[in-house]
This record gives C-alpha cells, sequence and structure tokens, in this order.
C-alpha cells in the first residue's frame, strides 16, 4: 500500500517541487542512514545515487518523506560513516595517484571524511574507526573510480556523498582532472533515465553551480575547541593568522575530511576574531547593539559600579541555561518515553492482529503509568527489540528503519481495511496520548 | 497561540542578526490548518501524502536552517573561546608575579573590559542554547498540532530525528558556558552586598543587547510552562525559577526608545 501510493504520487511530486527547487536552499541534506524508507522510494533513489554522489544529496529534497537532515550529528556520526570507512580504506588504491605529493594522503582522505567529527570526541581516531569492521557490508566495486560511486541498496551510504563533498572539494583543489569529469557526466546521464526529469536538470545545474561556484562546504563541519586547537597550531606553525594559507594549514593538520572550504571559512572567522578583540565576530549588527548596550550601562557606571550590573546579568544568565538544561533533559525523557510507548502499542498491536481482540484491553487504559521510571525507559524499549523480531512485522519498529513516511501510509491503510473496527478509534486516541508532549 | 505569541517576543528581543533564523511557527500553523480543512483528506488518499510531503519538505527546511545557524555560531564561540582565554592570560600574566606592573588603573581597566566580555560571550552561548530550545519546542508542538488536525502519524517519529539534529545537540556549547562561569568566578572580585542590591534596583533601566534577551527568554519560559489547555501526563511541569521575583522585577518596561 505504501509502496503504491508513493509511486502514483511521484510525477505528481515532480511539479510542486519544481518551483520549490529554487528556492530550495543549496544545502547540503544527506538522510541519516538507516531511516531511509520505503522500497519504491529507495531503488529509485538508489538509482539516483548510484550515479554520482554530488547528485545523490541533492536528489532527496524531492523524495517524499524524507527526513533530510544532515547527518553531522556529534554522537550519530561514526556508525554510518565507519562503514564507509574500512571499505573505502582498501580501495584507496584505485585513487588516480597523480600527484606524488597527495599521495600519502589520498587513503587518509578517503577514509576520514567521518574521522573529523570524531576527532574532537574522541582520541583514539583510528583505533575507533578500525573497531567498526562489522558494520561494513562487503559491497564489491563500490569504490572504483575517483567518484568513488555509492551503491544503490545500502541507504547507509547516504552519508557517504559527504565524503564525496569533501573529495570532491579536494578534487577541485588539488587536482583538476579527471576525477570532476567523471563524477558530473554518469551523472547527468543517469538521471535523465530517471522519472523527473525536470528535477534532474534542476539538480545538474545546481550540482554544477556546487562544483563552480558555491564553495561546497555543505559536509558541515563541527568545530570543536580540540579541532580549533590544531588549528592554532598549525596557523602558528605557519607563521601566524597573516601568512597561513588554508592549504598550508589544512594539510598540517591532517586531519581527515577536513577540507579546504572548512579551513577557508574557519581561518577567515579566525582573522575577524583576532582583529577585532573587543567585539563578537557578529559583524555590524553586533556594533549596534553593543553601542546601545554602551550608552545604558553608562547610567548604571555612574551609580555603582559597571562590576554589580555584569554580576547580576550573569546570574540571570546562569538562571536561564540552567533552566533550558533542565528543560531539555524533560524533553528528551518525554520523547523516550512517548518512543516506547509507541513501540509497546505497536508490539501489543500485532499480536492483536495475530489473535483475537483481547490483548487490547491492556492497552485501551490511556494512562499508562508514568511510573514506568525514566530510567527504565531505555532498557524496556531495548527489551522490546526481541519479541519485535520475533513478531517479524516490518513496521514495529518505525524508527530506525521506516521512513514514518511509511509508517503513516501503512497505519492509515490499515483502518479502512481492517476487520477491527473497533481498534481503530482506540488507536486513534492511543496515537494521540502517546503524541501529547510539550505543551 | 501562546506560544507563538511568545516566540514572536523573544524574536523580538533577540539579537539582531538572528531573528530571521527561529522557526516559521506562525507559516507552519497556517499550513496545517489549511492541510486539515482541505475536503480531500482521506486516510492513505493521494492528496494527503503530497500535503504531508510538502509540510514535511518544509520543516526539512527549517530545520536545515537551524543547523547551519547553530554550527556556524558555535564556531564562532569556540574560536571566541580559545582568545577570551588566550586574552584573559596575558592579562594574568602581565600583572602577575613575572609581569612588570603597570598602573593600577591599567589593570582596573582591562579587567573591566574582559569581566564584560566574558559576561557578554557567556550571555550570548546561553541565547544560542536558548534559540535551539525555543526551536526545538516550537517544532515538537507544530508536529503536535499536525497530528491532531490531519489524523497523521508524523510527530513520533520525527521528533526522534530532530533529537539527532545538530542544532539541538548542545553539550558542547554548555560545557563552554560552564567553563565560563568558572572562569567569571576567578575574574570577579567578591562580592559587594550593598552594590549588588543597588545593581538590583537599578537595573530596570537597563538596556537591550544580550541582558534584555535574556530576561525575555526567561520569562518566555516561565509562560510557557504555566500549563494550558492541553496540560497532560507528557507536559513539561511548571517552572521552578529559585528567585522568580528578581526576574519579575527585572520587567522590560524601558522608558528609553529602541532605536
Amino acid at each position: 500500500m505504501g509502496a503504491g501510493a508513493v509511486s502514483s504520487s511521484f510525477p505528481v511530486f515532480a511539479s510542486p517541487l519544481d518551483d520549490k527547487y529554487s528556492k530550495y536552499p543549496d544545502s547540503f541534506q544527506v538522510s541519516s542512514g538507516r531511516e531511509l524508507v520505503t522500497n519504491s522510494i529507495s531503488t529509485q533513489a538508489s538509482a539516483l545515487v548510484s550515479n554520482g554522489n554530488i547528485d545523490g544529496h541533492l536528489l532527496t529534497p524531492p523524495s517524499p518523506g524524507f527526513p533530510n537532515f544532515s547527518t553531522v550529528s556529534p554522537h550519530g556520526r561514526l556508525p554510518q560513516n565507519s562503514q564507509f570507512i574500512s571499505q573505502s580504506s582498501t580501495d584507496g588504491a584505485s585513487f588516480p595517484p597523480n600527484h606524488s605529493s597527495h599521495q600519502d594522503l589520498q587513503s587518509p582522505v578517503l577514509i576520514n571524511q567521518y574521522e573529523v567529527s570524531h576527532i574532537p570526541w574522541c582520541t583514539d581516531t583510528l583505533q575507533d574507526l578500525l573497531d567498526f569492521p562489522d558494520n561494513v557490508p562487503v559491497q564489491t566495486g563500490q569504490v572504483e573510480s575517483a567518484t568513488g560511486v555509492i551503491t544503490s541498496e545500502d541507504h547507509t551510504r547516504r552519508n557517504d556523498w559527504q565524503w564525496a563533498d569533501g573529495l570532491i572539494s579536494e578534487l577541485d583543489t588539488d587536482w583538476n582532472e579527471l576525477p570532476d569529469v567523471n563524477v558530473v557526466d554518469p551523472i547527468s546521464e543517469q538521471t535523465q533515465i530517471h522519472q523527473q526529469p525536470p528535477v534532474t536538470s534542476a539538480e545538474f545545474r545546481s550540482v554544477a553551480n556546487t562544483l563552480s561556484t558555491a564553495p561546497p562546504t555543505k559536509s558541515r563541519m563541527r568545530w570543536t575547541p580540540e579541532l580549533h586547537e590544531a588549528f592554532v597550531e598549525a596557523v602558528n606553525k605557519l607563521g601566524g593568522s597573516e601568512h597561513a594559507t588554508p592549504k598550508g594549514v589544512k594539510n598540517l593538520m591532517n586531519v581527515e575530511g577536513l577540507t579546504i572550504y572548512h579551513v577557508k571559512s574557519h581561518l577567515q572567522k579566525y582573522r575577524t576574531a583576532r582583529h577585532k578583540p573587543e567585539s563578537s565576530s557578529e559583524g555590524t549588527s553586533e556594533k549596534n547593539f553593543t553601542s546601545i548596550e554602551e550608552a545604558k550601562s553608562a547610567d548604571i557606571k555612574t551609580s555603582f559600579g559597571i562590576t554589580e550590573a555584569l554580576r547580576l546579568q550573569m546570574e540571570l544568565q546562569k538562571r536561564l541555561h540552567e533552566q533550558l538544561e533542565i528543560q531539555k533533559k524533560l524533553q528528551l525523557q518525554i520523547e523516550l518515553q512517548g518512543q516506547y510507548l509507541q513501540e509497546m502499542f505497536e508490539t501489543h498491536k500485532k499480536i492483536e492482529d495475530g489473535k483475537s481482540k483481547t490483548s487490547t484491553s491492556a492497552l485501551d487504559d490511556p494512562s499508562v503509568p508514568l511510573s514506568y521510571a525514566i530510567a527504565d525507559v531505555k532498557a524496556e524499549t531495548l527489551k522490546l527489540d526481541q519479541p519485535k523480531a520475533g513478531i517479524g512485522a516490518s513496521n514495529a519498529n518505525p524508527t530506525p528503519e521506516e521512513g514514518f513516511w511509511d509508517i503513516s501510509q501503512e497505519q492509515r491503510a490499515h483502518e479502512p481495511g481492517d476487520g477491527e473496527s473497533n481498534a481503530s478509534p482506540t488507536k486513534r486516541a492511543r496515537t494521540d496520548q502517546t503524541g501529547d508532549i510539550i505543551n | 497561540m501562546k506560544f507563538g505569541k511568545r516566540l514572536k517576543q523573544q524574536i523580538q528581543e533577540t539579537l539582531p542578526g538572528w531573528r530571521d533564523k527561529f522557526l516559521s511557527y506562525k507559516e507552519l500553523k497556517k499550513l496545517v490548518r489549511s492541510i486539515s480543512s482541505a475536503p480531500t483528506l482521506l486516510n492513505g488518499s493521494f492528496e494527503y501524502g503530497r500535503a504531508e510531503e510538502e509540510f514535511v519538505y518544509l520543516l526539512n527546511n527549517e530545520i536545515e536552517k537551524f543547523n547551519a545557524f547553530f554550527v556556524e555560531q558555535e564556531e564562532d564561540f569556540v574560536i571566541r573561546n580559545k582568545e577570551l582565554q588566550q586574552r584573559i592570560q596575558r592579562v594574568i600574566d602581565k600583572w602577575g608575579p613575572n609581569g612588570n606592573h603597570p598602573s593600577e588603573t591599567d589593570y582596573k581597566e582591562e579587567m573591566a573590559k574582559i569581566r564584560k566580555d566574558i559576561v557578554d560571550f557567556h550571555g550570548e552561548m546561553v541565547l544560542l542554547v536558548n534559540y535551539s530550545n525555543v526551536n526545538y519546542t516550537g517544532l515538537a508542538k507544530i508536529l503536535k498540532k499536525y497530528d491532531k488536525r490531519t489524523g497523521g502519524l508524523l510527530r513520533l517519529p520525527f521528533i526522534q530525528k530532530v533529537l539527532q539534529q545538530p542544532f539541538f545537540t548542545t553539550d558542547l556549547i554548555s560545557k563552554l558556558v560552564k567553563q565560563c562561569e568558572s572562569t567569571i568566578d576567578a575574574v570577579f572580585p567578591v562580592e559587594d552586598e550593598e552594590k549588588t542590591r543597588e545593581a538590583r534596583e537599578a537595573i530596570i533601566v537597563a538596556g537591550e543587547g544580550i541582558f534584555r534577551n535574556t530576561v525575555a527568554a526567561l520569562q518566555s519560559m516561565q509562560e510557557i510552562r504555566r500549563g494550558s489547555s492541553t496540560y497532560g501526563h507528557f507536559s513539561l511541569p511548571p517552572l521552578n525559577l529559585p528567585d522568580s521575583e528578581l526576574i519579575q522585577s527585572v520587567q522590560l518596561n524601558s522608558p528609553i526608545p529602541i532605536v
């Protein structure tokens, strides 16, 4: 049902998204690996993906229901990325060794797109990366050329577009050859075969743009204090912020996955920050309000000293921060709770589907005791994974494995089709309950 | 409705460069309303699917916006943090045991400047955390509305993904904030009771910028969590601010017009 709905909606989908395309921020949106989707979507997307990395990430937007977030998240980075890492290390040799000086960098470049993020968080980056051998499904022929094509079937590879992005920018700056061409041509060729021709041509334009004009720093880099330390060290070794060049700094830092664009923009920020030590690096808007603030504080200054005013300001800020942290913890707990309940519900529904309706009676009670200690939520969520596996329902575990698009379709589909008219309103009420969160 | 208004207020009070980086709550709400009032909203229907996709598409754009802004600000903060630390170190060295002891007034001036900068820096970071939170809250609310109005099941899985987004993972910033707080303690002289009281009274004339924004944020939070019609098991409890009277007293009804 889900598949059917999706494919039929595609042609229509092309049009509304067409004009949205111009508005579409040329930003890099990579779906977090595992959450990708139904078969129909995936086969289409995968066909797109297999032809080129650049194209891949730009194509995700039209795909329905994709949560297209960039995957640079601190803790979630590694697992998906590492799969590719070990893979590419073996294929590093296939990389056109054009510049001997870069040869050493080739493998690291290929491998370590993801280490970038990793470095700040762990010290033994390489160690950790090599510890993920199990995550690497064997995909032979995947990294064949400089383009490092990602094969279709594995959607987790979407993260590899980041890698590719980094790679492309590497290619841009360091080698002015085939790699670029290889990357671009196959894409244009193959994508035209595709269902959404208008979309693909638009994408192709954006691709060209990405390569030529806008810096492809869409692979977002999360700078941490440690990384910045390394940066500063490198800059100092190269004669200070005025004399250091992005390329030099990048090479000196030797951080895998760090592109020259990352370094360039960071260097720019760094220079700005140094030249204006008193104010922030936000620019003129900052200056405006700083001057106003200073004027105001002049009043306070005369009466009792700026220090006390600052102290008060500090107090308030501290307070706000405290509350924010508490609030965030609560929000997280609420979501965990909600997720747990949802999964429990799904599990029971599966059981119910197979048997009588008696098992729903337990779930009819909406006031599930919150005495399920928050601490236990996680443990219990994990426990639920086993029975789900037994039941074998594909949407028993909605979050990791399927797109929510799919879930919505399927679950909505269940209702009219089912003979369980009782279950439907119950389910609706149930989900409303679980859906109830932060006011 | 309350959240929307509060959000607008916060946006107004926020630092100028941030104004267009917040969630377009109102627009999204309008969209949800139009989706739910559309006639052909049958479950599993084609139009519904498309509407949902559009909604998701917009949400994704918003999230992308948050991520981009947040990560960029974070980067700036990381840089400034280091610079500030270095600056403090230089001052300490200059007036420390090995320094050449320049004049007392110079020292005072330097210290005053540094204090102000540290406090402002701290404030901006906290505001970034607040930014993250406000947008998250808005997203959660809009998703809830969506599910409610359209009978969809979008919220739960979508929110799970939001939780992993860069803009939501504020751990680094919080760490820097705490670092700042400990630095401040080292850099500020011992508190003078009398002066502090005076400061609190006089602070009513305080102007804009970070301070104002912070107060607005705290007030907002308090209001939002005061309770509402849909308060339930899964709502946040009311805000428990130890010195909420402090917040009350710091009213932002400044007679000085905002230029």
